[in-house]
């Protein structure tokens, strides 16, 4: 295959004349003209009529979008998927959301710009130029500025008119630059070292770093979990005069939902009042605690003689029975509060609440087995 | 009737409306509008020595064409100086917070008099005008000199001065931004602001530059600054819209965050009723519509565009004095025939200062070794 052009660069005297012939030779129709010098010459992109690069909209285009992202994200994440107040702020605080798209405004910006020239704009990646390895561009990286008329779309140039058409535009000498010969072999054996290589320094860099840290710590373990500036239970304490971790609580202290109860007797103890409304929802809760708790020992009817308390040979209290339907709430709630005879008390395993939702479920199965003639019609 | 006829007769009326001022006894408005003005003529002047002493600082060539409009603008620090002086009349009734009896029983005020007290007060004021004028002569009265001896060694001395002038510049500015606005309300208090008044200086510094130096070049007296040059006045007017809203959000930010009610008081009076129109109306005038409008390269070397942007950001820059002192009042938003005739008398008597001194020397510095590398600056 015989070698084919890829174009015919053109050596000018100075600045001027290659402004000037850049100028005569653009609409020649010959192929696309491209400028080479060492240092920029002034004039030349407009005689070349360089397009305005586009990259400056990309990036405006890019950094509003990073700024809109930003905005939108941090709405949705801080005010709709995790609603998280912060600081007492509104969930929804421009404010806070600047500086995060002020950066990403920035990073949009700046990736854009970045890659939109390498890769967009450049082409990228692009191994080299075919007149990178000319003899031409020895000369032109020293002192010497050139006109280059390049085929377009990978055709050949037609060498003869361009070369008469840059020495009538006033080149001194010109010189032909054939396409590069293709070497894809070499192209892929040399990306394949390098990816080798890279993997290798990984590797090699990895087991180094893993050994050496595992056997000359630099650092000291990281423990800042460990050392709190806690005091831990049963240990001493130079703070306290007693030099005890563990204090009482002050004096009249009340834990939270644990409210004392303060009656003397079960005389004054039937002074109470049951402070629930009888709602569905509280007598379902008292079922739930009778049948828990009371049911075994009392029965589902209160009356006191389920299966299990004859096998044991105890005599739980029947509840239907005339007496103890007329003892007040307050003495139903005594008893679970202190016990009565075998019976334990339930202050520890029930909340007031759940006491009194029970009492109320135990009047209702008094009245729905001593039923009046009304309840009925 | 010539431009210059107009002006004397728009300050001279101006003048009529200030005395009217003075004379219906609203001293505390009075005197709010002085220092307005005085801060404004002020920062303009200061931003304007600020790129001179930039350009031997950073050894920069583009600016020497410009260099002389520059120090024009700067010499506005001499008209500042008596008027400054003048201001601390307002001491008693502007500044009673600090200067009244009532500060002994504020312990916040009380635990600064060591820095707010008159006298001090004073001392720092006239050691700051001194500072600046002991700069202009140095960097514009050798400047001017250097015309007719093209002597370089001028250069040498103004580089040597160009890091002290530097350090002196932050202090000053800072004193200033501190005396004469943050002591207004003397509880409050923002180390930024001294940055702040800065960014707003230079941005104002550059659009009087960039305004005198298209004022001449109209009238065909600048022929070799191009459009590269206007370029970089232009490009550094942009930058600063940037700096101006990264700093004032800075403060704004940090003070909405921590919510403490020793800082957030101030900027509460300055976003309540009327004064939340003006804050936006800042945002936008100095910083969204100069960076949209200067955002594109052709924009920032477009005569025209950078002529209206540059009043835009002047009259911006006095409404960001204005917004930074008047809440200070206490009396909503104030803006009527006072601050018209402030406005007359002072940008008027600026632009005829600025006149005067454009019939004076020559409009580049012809001495400066620079220039002709200079006027062949390209982009």
């Amino acid at each position: 295959m015989p070698e084919q052009a890829f174009a015919v660069v053109g050596f000018f005297e100075n600045a001027d004349a290659l402004v000037r012939a850049a100028s005569s030779l653009r609409g020649s129709g010959l192929g696309h003209v491209e400028g080479y010098t060492p240092y920029p010459v002034h004039g030349l992109a407009s005689a070349l009529r360089l397009r305005r690069s586009p990259l400056g909209g990309m990036v405006l285009v890019m950094g509003v979008l990073g700024a809109l992202t930003a905005i939108l994200f941090q709405w949705w994440a801080n005010g709709i998927d995790y609603p998280t107040v912060t600081g007492g702020k509104a969930l929804f605080s421009w404010e806070a959301f600047v500086p995060v798209m002020f950066e990403v405004t920035v990073a949009f910006a700046t990736f854009t710009a970045g890659v939109g020239m390498l890769v967009l704009l450049n082409r990228l990646p692009f191994f080299a130029h075919p007149l990178l390895s000319s003899p031409a561009m020895a000369q032109i990286t020293r002192d010497r500025l050139a006109l280059a008329i390049e085929a377009e779309r990978s055709a050949a140039l037609d060498v003869e008119p361009a070369r008469a058409a840059l020495i009538s535009a006033g080149a001194l000498a010109c010189e032909v630059v054939p396409y590069p010969v293709p070497l894809p072999r070499l192209a892929a054996a040399t990306l394949g070292r390098l990816a080798a290589s890279i993997g290798a320094a990984c590797l090699v860099s990895g087991v180094l770093m893993y050994w050496s840290v595992k056997l000359f710590p630099v650092l000291p373990p990281m423990v800042k979990m460990l050392d709190q500036p806690r005091l831990d239970a049963q240990h001493g304490n130079s703070f306290f005069a007693d030099g005890r971790v563990d204090q009482l609580p002050a004096p009249g202290t009340v834990a939270r939902g644990f409210l004392p109860y303060d009656v003397a007797s079960a005389e004054e103890a039937q002074l109470l009042a049951n402070p629930l409304p009888r709602t569905p929802e509280v007598m379902a809760a008292g079922r739930r605690v009778y049948r828990t708790y009371c049911l075994v020992c009392h029965g589902a009817l209160a009356t006191g003689d389920p299966l299990l308390s004859k096998a044991y040979g105890a005599k739980p209290a029947n509840m239907q029975s005339p007496a103890i339907r007329a003892f007040p709430d307050g003495h139903y709630y005594d008893v679970i509060m202190r016990g009565k005879n075998a019976m334990p008390s339930y202050a520890a395993e029930l909340s007031a609440d759940e006491r009194w939702a029970a009492i109320h479920y135990v009047r209702a199965l008094q009245r729905a087995q001593n039923a009046p003639d009304e309840d009925l019609r | 009737m010539s431009a210059r006829r107009l002006l004397q007769l728009v300050a001279l009326i101006g003048a009529l409306g200030v005395a009217a001022t003075f004379a219906t006894g609203d001293q505390q408005r009075f005197w709010a509008n002085w220092v307005v003005w005085v801060l404004w003529l002020a920062t303009i002047g200061l931003g304007a020595l600020f790129l001179v002493a930039l350009e031997y600082l950073v050894k920069a060539r583009w600016s020497v064409p410009v260099r002389r409009v520059a120090e024009r603008v700067a010499s506005l620090l001499l008209l500042v100086a008596p008027l400054a002086i003048i201001a601390l009349a307002s001491l008693p009734t502007l500044f009673h917070a600090w200067v009244g009896p009532e500060a002994a029983q504020r312990s916040a005020v009380a635990a600064k008099a060591a820095w707010l007290n008159v006298p001090f007060f004073v001392v720092r004021l006239l050691l700051c005008l001194a500072a600046w004028l002991w700069s202009y002569r140095v960097f514009a009265v050798g400047s001017r000199a250097q015309d007719s001896t093209h002597d370089p060694r001028f250069n040498v001395r103004a580089r040597g001065f160009a890091p002290v002038f530097m350090f002196l510049f932050a202090v000053t500015v800072t004193v200033l931004a501190f005396d004469w606005i943050s002591s207004l309300q003397p509880e409050w208090y923002s180390d930024v602001l001294g940055v702040y008044i800065f960014a707003g200086a230079f941005m104002a510094g550059l659009a009087a530059i960039a305004l005198a130096a298209l004022s001449l070049k109209a009238r065909g007296r600048l022929p070799d600054v191009r459009s590269d040059h206007l370029y970089n006045l232009g490009g550094l007017m942009f930058a600063f819209t940037v700096f101006y809203a990264y700093i004032a959000f800075a403060q704004y930010m940090l003070m909405w965050y921590a919510d403490l009610p020793e800082e957030v008081f101030w900027y509460k009076q300055r976003i309540a009723g009327g004064w939340l129109a003006v804050a936006l109306l800042l945002a936008l005038c100095h910083f969204l519509i100069p960076f949209f409008a200067l955002i594109t390269r052709d924009a920032k070397g477009d005569p025209r565009r950078l002529r209206w942007v540059a009043v835009l950001v002047l009259a911006a820059h006095y409404l960001d004095l204005y917004w930074l002192i008047f809440p200070a009042l206490g009396r909503g938003v104030l803006f009527s025939w006072p601050e018209i005739s402030f406005a007359m008398l002072f940008a008027g008597s600026g632009l005829l200062w600025l006149a005067r001194a454009e019939t004076r020397g020559e409009d580049m510095p012809v001495g400066d070794p620079f220039l002709a590398e200079a006027l062949e600056f390209r982009l």
